[in-house]
């Protein structure tokens, strides 16, 4: 498919564009509307972003990889990024990151081979007091105490055991790791 | 010692749900907004400086000074809100955001108010996806009550706010980088002057505030109780109350408001509980997060005030207040190593001495943690880091260079250890791509 | 920048300088300070990012109330910024202080240095650019001498990644100084080159379809501060040092910008003397410091193989070569024979002084029958109305106005359309009149733009006038009733040019359009003086030329119509050029072409003599702004040939008997002794060069390419007629355009096309567009064709077969066929054709 034309996008890219007198502005949410159809920032994904907003996709290939959270290659359908930043890290957040990695057979930045996961490590995702913690396709995946093996295995099940969309499943799993979230505060 | 006066977590204080737009009405909301709607701009500014409030983004610059260099007659000025919060060890503008994002908008409101801005635009990190929603849901609920959009309370004042997602970029933090991201460029800083404040400087050009989320967020409140009701509030250079975010090896780790006036030992030992551990005493401390100067975390740092003009007597900065924990089994090179790898990652690679220094120091560090080092090593990398420092395009070149300079300055032993020829035990991981 | 002169103290001296001038610039021009810098080019704006310039800085304190300087221990007080600045970011101000040798300022420079060569492969042995590298340079002169950086420790990135077809770019070299990037988006306004990713990571792309694909991408490999990028044509070609730089002129158009051949003793070339590469020659009336691709790409035909190498007899049918001794003798009594039946033709290539010795030898013989062979008239009037004296199109901006009518300017003068969309950017309002779209229309069209590397908004104003196929004349004489606003606006512009193209006109129809530009010009009071008056976009390097050695289109449509019994076609190819040559040169008894190549019209020759390029020999040529300059021998001559000035001059020495002039400095000796226009300009005088603002060539450290220095001189302008006196408006003669039967067909022009000369050059070879006619949708409905249909577009004298491009671009009514795009020639001025599907398929050339 495509984002053009694509009636499942054409409020969001409207809205985006109403935002900023210069259309060029639009570009980072655009790559995000791009990365969701397909994925990735591929070439297509590039294009049709130039197209829209009027400038070369050389511009645009130049923003996507500037910016860590465009993909420029393909990604597992759940894109699990640990956070191993200072703060993190000294509450653990290396080993977890490790043994996540482990647990799901992949190197640093690998995908699995049911191209269900992929992970790897980023810097600091602003949840510090929650380590070890991770995002999952930008979604916040964390409790107070921080993530336990525990909670990834629950949370590598649930994801494996049926197409639930990612919201859903965050929801569902937040509410099984998480009684005591409640209280939290 | 408890949290007391608190202005930016009230809810906290009412047990509230202040993410309610009527239950935030319910506790004062809107109070600060309809008493700047019925002064003059130059009254609202006048206000604001009158309370000593200063910015919460690391600088501390004074904010009513700020908005008063807006140039009155330019017929465009923006106002942008800084949500960047990419720093490691800080969290707390999220949580202003998550839970008490009214009181944020209301801040935004009369701060575009004050400059005359007609669009404010907040610039939240990417992660902050979820925050970016709910953000975006409040300002649809303000326009169905007539606080967004044309002529908001009937003042004949018209302003819009939209969210604006950033994509993974430390340096979209630093102001000037955070305007080319928003025009849809590369998020590399800018040259100086223009300063974002005058004509051709800030967004698309025009004559621009930019502010922290959590700076704005005390807005209301000031409005509502007066410049000098805040200013009475912590110490003579650092009105009013911060939020302290705390994380590495304490038992409670969080965000906390308190006055400038409490101590580090008021917020470490009494409020977060101490050590993690108790057989592990704490070592050192991040007083600002990995770009604030390192210290020993000894009696008198406990004993001193959280304040800008009290830390910098320890020779560090209190920045935006990240405070990171550090206890005994702490290896303080290994810290260095983190931190480098960190601005090595987020260095935007604009000017040469921060684009190959960080490389450069990461390439070094990575050899002393692998007990491959030499004591040349260290000299090698101090010396690399004060050529950095003070010649960079933008404060990041600083920022990378303090960690070493700091580092090697205050725990010497912890390097020696490393390149004595003993071999390393940890090790940071490469980032992947690296 | 004002004309305020501001005191400055550098380096402990006083200074008055132009107050907001970029420091480094000032400090070098009044100051004779070098302050080194990579990222900082005089041609763009500053950003910042190297930090080599960096300079300690200061300003003299004044107390806020009195304004009065304060003093301190008897000497002014300074206050000094706690770091050092970057002085490529300063603007000179008055009570300025700048340090730029302090212990403090060398070490951050020396840092510098440092912190770039650690990621730098230092392969200066086999760099293209090592022997004139500021990188290589400045190290020498601030480095440290040894790096502390590992060499294991250092970054291994490709070195040969191809950016487009011309320029490879070595990821390991560069050093993200970014200036190419803010060239292409700054000065060519096509920002098809971009960073990608961040920090050390941080590398040049393009995703631009085709590739890094515009007419000026080899000047980024002259402003590349290291060798990261390099031409394919010259990439490991030789070391700078072995090269020795020979300044010339473009010879492909009426810019005539400023060359300078790099030029070896090569093997390759039977040991003589020849062009490596092609630099700009800073001239800044003329290019600046910028030349095209063309200029730059294709000075290979000077070396091809299918030159003509010998002179050549028919005999028994057939095309013999022979030598010169035997040719001169034969060809002088054909021309004898003709008893003054005789005449010239001659193309925009010739020199001054080929077109002076030609002249002299028809005089000889008893001919005044010299035509120019080129597809526009208004030589005559540019002469009478053209720029005035002393113009600069780098002057214009604010309150001025250009208007380009009748004409593509980046596929016809690229030079010119560089420097009027910069003059846009400065602020001048911008009107681009013609029947179809074309790449300075479209800047025209946008209202506001921005470049982007630059913070400033740039508001653009223009206008994109559309008028029917071939109706300039039509719009121009009458612009008061098409466009008010428009015309109104230009009239009430300070400065006023109007560049004419003859793009769609007949010669007829261009001598008009001039005309009626003339008659604006000369009634809005825009003539003589600087930056005023009009811009013939004339074919060629020497139109003007023709018309100052009295070469004509009125004598060319009496030989067309009337051919002489004897024939001299003098650099130009007819048979290449027009279609129905073939008919009218029948008629022609005998002969004689004059060309570099053996052409289509050597089949109609009886005698073909080789001539030199301007690579071989010495010469003029007079510019459309009536620039006259010079250029000198670079490379070694092919085979036999003679410079044509020469070969005519031996001609008329067989004749008469007269001495030939044993050098070009000699004629156009003559030349200045008996053409007015030319009063006083002699080799010594066209060779004189000043000092010109920015300081780039020379003994720079920094700027880049030693051979921007300009040693062949800037060259003298002839004043125009309006320069000196006054001039009035002529009649227009508005000789209706009949299209005959068919449909109008109006030949374009494409910078890269299939003619001889281009043909020669493999890089730019393969990026010639496939042939097509352009053709509105309504038209070609009407005509029953669709957009990639093969056509056969038929016309007097020929067929070609092509591919159908259906656009709005396009006016309708008119099919659009591009020159020199196809094997078979096509017409090089309007005409009617018709136009069929065809059933073959287009073949491939
Ligand atoms: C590298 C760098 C990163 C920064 N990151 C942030 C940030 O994440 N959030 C923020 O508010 N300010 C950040 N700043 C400071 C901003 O440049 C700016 O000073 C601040 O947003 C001004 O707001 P304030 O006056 O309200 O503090 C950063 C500065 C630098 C140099
Ligand atoms: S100091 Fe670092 S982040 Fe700042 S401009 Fe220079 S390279 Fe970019
Ligand atoms: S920073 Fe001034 S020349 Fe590069």
């Amino acid at each position: 498919m495509a984002i053009i034309g694509n009636p499942k996008y054409a409020d969001r890219i409207a809205l985006h564009l109403s935002k900023y007198p210069d259309k060029r502005s639009a570009v980072m949410p655009l790559l995000y509307i791009a990365q969701e159809e397909y994925g990735w920032v591929n070439d297509d994904a590039v294009n049709e972003v130039a197209q829209i907003i009027e400038i070369d996709p050389t511009q645009v290939r130049s923003i996507a990889g500037f910016y860590t959270m465009y993909s420029e290659k393909p990604k597992g359908k759940y894109w699990l990024q640990v956070c191993t930043d200072l703060a993190c890290a000294l509450r653990g957040a290396d080993e977890f990151h490790h043994e996540l990695l482990h647990e799901l057979h992949i190197e640093e930045g690998g995908t699995t081979e049911d191209g269900m996961f992929t992970a790897e490590h980023v810097m600091c995702l602003g949840a510090c007091d929650r380590a070890p913690m991770l995002q999952c396709n930008f979604h916040m995946v964390e409790k107070p105490g921080g993530l336990t093996m525990d909670d990834m295995r629950l949370f590598i099940e649930k994801a494996r055991s049926g197409d639930a969309d990612l919201q859903a499943l965050i929801a569902e799993w937040r509410n099984l790791v998480n009684e005591h979230l409640k209280t939290f505060e | 010692m408890t949290e007391t006066k608190r202005i930016l977590l009230r809810y906290r204080d009412v047990n509230a749900d202040f993410t309610d737009i009527e239950e935030y009405g319910a506790h004062d909301g809107w109070v600060g907004l309809k008493k700047a709607l019925s002064m003059t701009p130059a009254q609202v500014i006048d206000e604001v400086k009158a309370s000593g409030l200063r910015g919460r983004g690391g600088a501390g610059f004074p904010t009513g000074v700020k908005w008063s260099f807006i140039p009155v007659n330019e017929p465009v000025k923006y106002l942008v809100l800084n949500a960047d919060e990419s720093e490691t060890g800080t969290f707390k503008d999220r949580l202003i955001m998550e839970k008490n994002p009214y009181q944020f908008l209301e801040g935004c409101l009369i701060a575009a108010y004050a400059i005359g801005a007609k669009t404010a635009y907040i610039y939240l990190r990417g992660e902050y996806l979820e925050v970016a929603n709910l953000l975006d849901a409040c300002i649809e609920e303000m326009r169905k009550r007539n606080l967004v959009g044309k002529d908001i309370l009937g003042s004949g004042y018209d302003i819009e706010i939209y969210t604006h997602l950033g994509a993974g970029a430390y340096i979209c933090g630093e102001e000037t980088a955070l305007l080319n991201s928003l025009e849809g460029k590369l998020g590399q800083p800018r040259v100086r002057p223009p300063f974002p404040a005058n004509k051709g400087g800030g967004l698309y050009s025009e004559p621009t505030v930019v502010n922290n989320v959590e700076t704005i967020a005390n807005v209301p409140w000031i409005l509502q109780h007066g410049g000098a009701a805040y200013k009475a509030i912590g110490t003579e250079q650092s009105a009013g109350t911060k939020l302290y975010c705390v994380s590495g090896h304490v038992k409670r780790p969080g965000v906390y408001e308190l006055p400038f006036s409490a101590t580090f030992g008021d917020l470490l030992n009494e409020i977060c509980g101490g050590p993690l551990d108790e057989a592990h005493p704490f070592k050192a401390l991040l007083p600002s997060g990995g770009s604030g100067p390192i210290v020993h975390l000894n009696d008198e740092v406990m004993n001193t005030p959280m304040s800008y003009e009290h830390t910098a007597k320890l020779g560090t900065i209190i920045g935006s207040a990240s405070l990171i924990v550090m206890d005994d089994r702490t290896d303080i090179t290994w810290v260095a190593s983190k931190v480098t790898k960190f601005f090595k990652h987020e260095s935007c690679g604009k000017c040469t001495p921060c684009r190959e220094g960080t490389y450069w120091l990461d390439k070094v560090l990575d050899r002393i943690m692998a007990g491959e080092g030499t004591e040349k090593d260290v000299v090698l990398i101090e010396n690399v880091a004060k050529n950095m420092a003070g010649i960079t395009l933008c404060a990041l070149g600083e920022f990378a260079a303090n960690p070493i300079i700091h580092t090697i300055k205050h725990f010497p032993e912890d390097f020696k250890k490393h390149v004595s020829g003993k071999k390393a035990v940890s090790k940071p991981l490469p980032m992947a791509g690296d | 920048m004002s004309d305020k002169l501001v005191k400055v103290i550098i380096d402990d001296k006083e200074y008055m300088l132009p107050q907001g001038a970029n420091l480094v610039d000032a400090a070098k021009w009044s100051a004779d300070t070098d302050i080194p810098v990579f990222c900082y080019h005089p041609k763009m704006a500053p950003v910042g990012m190297c930090r080599m310039c960096v300079v300690e800085q200061g300003m003299i304190e004044k107390d806020r109330a009195t304004g009065e300087v304060v003093m301190e221990n008897g000497q002014p007080k300074i206050r000094w910024m706690p770091k050092l600045q970057t002085a490529c970011t300063q603007l000179v101000s008055d009570g300025m202080v700048v340090r730029t040798n302090t212990p403090k300022v060398l070490a951050g420079r020396e840092s510098v240095i440092e912190f770039l060569l650690t990621s730098h492969p230092l392969d200066c042995p086999i760099c293209d650019k090592g022997g004139e590298c500021p990188l290589q340079n400045l190290t020498m002169a601030h480095g440290k001498g040894v790096s502390r950086m590992d060499f294991s420790d250092k970054m291994h990135l490709d070195k040969h990644v191809p950016l487009g077809d011309l320029i490879y770019l070595d990821e390991e070299r560069c050093i993200q100084c970014a200036r190419c990037i803010r060239f292409q988006d700054e000065v060519v306004g096509d920002d098809v080159l971009a960073f990608h990713e961040r920090g050390r990571r941080l590398q040049i792309i393009t995703k631009s379809d085709p590739g890094f694909d515009t007419y000026f991408s080899g000047n980024t490999t002259d402003i590349c501060p290291v060798g990261a990028l390099t031409t394919a044509d010259f990439r490991f070609g030789a070391r700078p040092w072995e090269l020795t730089e020979v300044p010339s002129i473009d010879p492909h158009d009426a810019a005539g910008s400023n060359i300078s051949l790099s030029t070896r003793l090569d093997r390759d070339f039977g040991g003589r003397a020849m062009i490596k590469r092609v630099m700009p020659r800073q001239n800044e009336f003329v290019n600046e410091i910028w030349i095209s691709d063309k200029a730059r790409f294709v000075h290979h035909f000077t070396r091809s193989d299918e030159r003509l190498q010998s002179p050549q007899i028919r005999r028994g049918g057939a095309m013999r070569p022979t030598v010169w001794n035997e040719a001169l003798p034969d060809v002088a009594n054909a021309l004898k024979a003709a008893e003054g039946d005789v005449a010239v033709l001659a193309g925009p290539g010739a020199s001054n002084e080929d077109l002076w010795e030609l002249k002299q030898l028809a005089k000889a013989l008893g001919s005044e029958r010299l035509g120019a062979w080129t597809t526009h008239a208004g030589a005559a009037l540019a002469a009478q109305v053209g720029v005035g004296k002393g113009t600069n199109l780098g002057k214009l901006g604010k309150g001025d106005a250009v208007l380009v009518i009748a004409s593509d300017l980046e596929e016809e003068v690229p030079m010119w359309f560089l420097r009027i969309k910069q003059a846009q950017d400065r602020g001048a309002y911008l009107v681009v009149a013609n029947h179809r779209e074309t790449r300075l229309a479209e800047l025209a069209r946008e209202t506001e733009r921005k470049v982007s590397t630059q913070t400033e908004r740039k508001a653009i104003r223009g206008a994109d006038v559309r008028y029917a196929a071939g109706g300039a004349v039509e719009w121009m004489r009458h612009i008061d009733a098409h466009a008010p606003e428009i015309a109104q606006k230009l009239r009430e512009a300070a400065n006023l040019v109007i560049v004419v193209g003859s793009e769609g006109l007949t010669l007829e129809g261009s001598a008009a359009l001039t005309q009626a530009a003339a008659n604006f010009l000369i009634e809005s009071g825009h003539v003589g003086k600087p930056q005023n008056g009009l811009l013939p976009v004339l074919p060629g390097a020497n139109g003007m030329g023709l018309h100052y050695m009295g070469y004509t289109v009125e004598n060319t449509l009496s030989i067309v119509q009337n051919p002489p019994k004897v024939l001299i076609v003098a650099q130009c190819e007819p048979l290449n050029d027009d279609p129905t040559a073939a008919e009218w040169l029948s008629k022609v008894e005998t002969l004689i072409t004059m060309n570099l190549f053996p052409d289509r019209t050597i089949e109609h020759a009886a005698y073909a003599l080789p001539i030199q390029s301007f690579a071989e020999r010495d010469g003029t040529f007079t510019n459309g702004e009536r620039r006259v300059q010079r250029f000198y021998t670079a490379q070694g001559p092919m085979g036999d040939s003679l410079a044509l000035w020469d070969a005519a001059a031996r001609l008329r020495e067989r004749i008469t008997g007269t001495r030939a002039k044993l050098s070009a400095a000699a004629v156009m000796l003559e030349i200045s002794n008996n053409v007015p226009a030319f009063d006083g300009m002699r080799y010594k005088e066209l060779a004189k060069v000043e000092r010109q603002f920015p300081d780039v060539g020379g003994t720079d450290q920094y700027y880049g390419g030693t051979a921007y220095q300009n040693k062949g001189g800037l060259g003298l302008q002839i004043p125009s007629e309006a320069d000196q006196g006054t001039v009035a408006v002529g009649a227009v003669n508005e000789a209706a355009l009949s299209a005959g039967d068919g449909l109008l067909l109006i030949p374009t022009t494409r910078l890269y096309d299939r003619s001889t000369i281009v043909r020669q050059s493999a890089v730019i070879a393969s990026r010639v567009a496939a042939p097509f006619v352009g053709l509105n949708p309504a038209t070609a409905e009407k005509l029953n064709v669709a957009d990639g249909d093969a056509v056969t577009v038929s016309f007097a004298g020929g067929h070609v077969t092509v591919t159908a491009h259906v656009s709005d671009a396009y006016a309708p009514d008119a099919a659009f066929l591009p020159r020199y795009l196809t094997a078979e020639p096509t017409p090089m001025l309007p005409t009617s054709a018709q136009i069929e599907r065809a059933t073959s398929v287009v073949a491939a050339l």
